[in-house]
Order: structure tokens, then sequence, then C-alpha cells
């Protein structure tokens, strides 16, 4: 899954520390999501999505593979 | 009590069985308990007094990592969780290869540690096995917080 995490961080100036302080998460886990090593849960994506105040899928996308097997 | 009220019942201590882990404290307390435990170890192998000290360093070594185990990281959050989870698994598939396959070496290795007869090749004991499956857990779940930082 590809993600646009790093870039709406970056669009509300926000380190990695404050937005992971901001959903209580720790630095380790947006460092992860963004270097899509980890694909965090609905819980996770709806916290996203309510501080960015966008949808899911405007920061995060199915690759190719992840759409052909849909 | 009808079905109903017995599921939720039943639900109710299932949840609560989830709860199992302990504060961060707790994984210190684990350090401290094995250091004791490999202390007591070395004097009992020494044999710098006359007291047997055996069971109290397996006992010790085996309750300190299974706090450390159990101990909660100081943020426990959803990639925590995860990764503990996938530490469990891979310890558990390998403590059952190495159980199977790696046999006469690991025990070998904890014959000479645990002061049995040095060489005799006999199955893996029961205190062996949990000591590697915890060891195990304990470094892989180490290894895995470090690749995601």
């Amino acid at each position: 899954m590809k993600n646009r995490l790093k870039i709406e961080r970056a669009i509300l100036d926000l380190t990695q520390e404050e937005l992971a302080n901001k959903i209580g998460v720790s630095r380790q886990t947006i460092s992860s999501i963004e270097k899509n090593r980890y694909v965090p849960s609905t819980v996770l994506s709806l916290r996203l999505s309510s501080l960015f105040k966008k949808p899911v899928n405007d920061f995060f996308e199915l690759d190719e593979n992840e759409k052909a097997n849909a | 009590m009808n079905v109903k009220s017995f599921m939720e019942c039943e639900r109710k201590s299932l949840e609560k069985m989830k709860r199992y882990q302990l504060s961060n404290k707790f994984k210190k307390i684990g350090m401290g308990v094995i250091i004791i435990s490999v202390v007591a170890f070395v004097v009992n192998k020494l044999s710098i007094e006359n007291i047997d000290l055996k069971l109290t360093s397996k006992y010790g070594i085996l309750i300190g990592l299974l706090l450390i185990s159990i101990s909660k990281e100081k943020i426990e959050d959803e990639l925590i969780k995860s990764l503990r989870m996938q530490s469990y698994t891979f310890a558990f598939i390998a403590g059952v290869i190495i159980t199977l396959f790696t046999n006469p070496i690991f025990n070998y290795i904890a014959n000479l540690i645990s002061e049995k007869q040095q060489g005799n090749f006999e199955g893996v004991g029961d205190w062996e096995i949990l000591w590697i499956l915890l060891s195990i857990q304990v470094f892989y779940f180490e290894f895995l917080k470090r690749m995601n930082k």
C-alpha cells in the first residue's frame, strides 16, 4: 500500500514525534508507516483522517498488485 | 443464567485474559532477576559457598525471561503489538524446529550450562525448551523493534 503520510505531515508542518503524540502512537509507528513497512489499522487510519481533515483514500492507496487482487 | 448472559460472561472473562501484560517497570525487574540468577549460577558453579543454587537459578532465569516477555513497552501501540505477535509466532516455530532438528547440539550446550554430565546427548528438557522459546521471543522482538526504528 502506498501512502502520502509524509506529504500530509509536511503540509501541517508536524514532525514525526508531534504527529505520533497527536494520534497516540510512537514515533517508530509513524516512521514505519511512512516507509511502507507497516499498514496501520482502520482505527489509526481514521484518526489520521480526522487530523488531516481528509478522507482515508486521499493519503492511502492500494498498489497495482493489491488492486489486481481486489 | 440464560445462554445470552452466559456468553456475555464468557466473553468478559476472555477479554480479561487478553490483559495479561505487566507494566514497563517489570522489564527492569525481570532483568534484575536474570542477573541475580546468573550470579547465583556462577556462585554455584564455582562452589564458593557450599549451597545448591541450581534450582534457584533455573527458576530465576525463567521467571526473569517471562517478566521481560510479558512487560509492556513505554508506548504500547498497535505496531508494537503486531511486532510482539510476530515474535511469539517466530519463537514458537523456531522452538519446535530447534527441538526437532538441532536437539543434540542445543542439549549438549544446555548440559554444559546446567552442570549435567558433559557430552551426554539426550532429549531437550522442559527447562531448556522454555528458555529457548522465551529467549528467542525476547531477542527477536528487540530485533524487530530495531528494524522498525
